[in-house]
């Protein structure tokens, strides 16, 4: 399905998997910040391009938050799905992937020239102390945006207990905890 | 086997990376730390993997990937944190009709999931000492990215410059 033409049509390209990758590949080379900043990014290429509307991008990016893994992953993989199959998907894959995976290794391969000097450490030290600040603001926001009832305090407290005491069943404890959540949000309704 | 232990652990990761980037740090802090790292050098890798281009989740993997086993170590760890996931949603595309999932029961009991990660993780990375410095940088981190739209990588690179300019003071 197509836009309706518009003066920038001459820019836009057909969604070929080699497009879908190009684009992609170009946002996450180019976007720092984490999936809540990648995604927006992706919508709003992908409807330029005539690809998606704006909407059903949305309704692909709130389907794409049942699955685990990095949320500009699953959104670029189900939305490229939609626009051009199996090849689609494949190409969100590589376009999400590579430039990321080969940004790290630039840097993987910096550090291990300069991460002994007392200059580098310093900055790996300052940039490191702000990231429980960071995890702080994302609690902050989650829990202002959520639409809280006695239910989810219990579920969110009682796990988040579970798993600070017995971080070796982290694992366990969270897909079970899920699974308990789910079935007990279907047979008893509050 | 560095490299298979580095995979499995970041295939287990894969399986729960529930609700963005930030819930699943703890996870992966329990599953390197103190095996591969220490608690200082996990928080300058998170540093890192945020500040660079592309998810936090894959780029932690990359990298720890990179620092047990090379570039071979670094292709596996990235492979593994997404295979799970990449079957998960392949299955669902195939198998949709046959799932009986009801969405909005589904929606809510992953994100109470993913608070309760997020809150583990802030639990696990909170500073672990007395002295000033790291809770000065973390409170002022959070003031900063709680209440402006500032971009956290902007908040890092500030931290680690000012960080630097200290040193070069004393």
């Amino acid at each position: 399905m197509r836009m309706p033409a518009r003066a920038e049509d001459i820019t836009k390209t057909e969604p070929t998997p080699w497009h879908i990758f190009l684009v992609l590949a170009q946002i996450n080379t180019l976007t720092l910040g984490g999936g809540y900043v990648i995604v927006p990014a992706i919508g709003n290429a992908f409807e330029k391009q005539g690809w998606i509307e704006e909407e059903e991008f949305y309704r692909i990016f709130s389907r794409a938050q049942v699955f685990p893994g990095p949320i500009a992953l699953s959104t670029a993989f189900l939305a490229s799905y939609r626009i051009a199959g199996v090849p689609g998907a494949i190409a969100a894959v590589l376009g999400t992937v590579l430039p990321p995976f080969f940004a790290l290794i630039l840097v993987g391969g910096f550090i291990s020239l300069y991460g002994n000097t007392e200059l580098f450490k310093r900055f790996l030290g300052g940039a490191g102390a702000v990231v429980p600040g960071l995890v702080a603001s994302m609690l902050w926001k989650t829990t202002k945006n959520r639409k809280w009832s006695v239910r989810a305090v219990i579920e969110v407290v009682g796990l988040a207990i579970l798993l600070v005491v017995f971080p070796s069943a982290a694992f366990f404890l969270l897909l079970g905890g899920i699974a308990v959540f789910y079935i007990g949000r279907l047979v008893w309704k509050s | 086997m560095e490299i298979l232990s580095v995979s499995l652990a970041f295939f287990k990761i894969g399986i729960v990376a529930f609700g963005g980037g930030w819930s699943v740090v703890g996870l992966i802090k329990h599953e390197i730390v103190p095996r591969w790292m220490n608690a200082e050098a996990f928080n300058s890798l998170i540093a890192i993997a945020q500040s660079t281009p592309g998810p936090i989740a894959l780029n932690a993997a990359t990298l720890v990937g990179w620092q047990k086993a090379g570039f071979l170590g670094a292709l596996a760890a990235t492979f593994s944190v997404i295979l799970f996931p990449l079957l998960a949603m392949s299955s669902a595309l195939a198998f949709a009709k046959y799932i009986p999932l009801k969405r909005s029961l589904a929606d809510e009991s992953l994100r109470s999931g993913s608070m309760a990660m997020i809150l583990m993780t802030l639990w696990t990375l909170l500073p672990r000492t007395a002295l000033p410095m790291p809770w000065i940088f973390a409170l002022a981190a959070f003031g900063i990215t709680a209440f402006t739209k500032l971009n956290a990588v902007y908040v890092i690179l500030g931290a680690g410059a000012l960080n630097m300019l200290i040193g070069a003071l004393h």
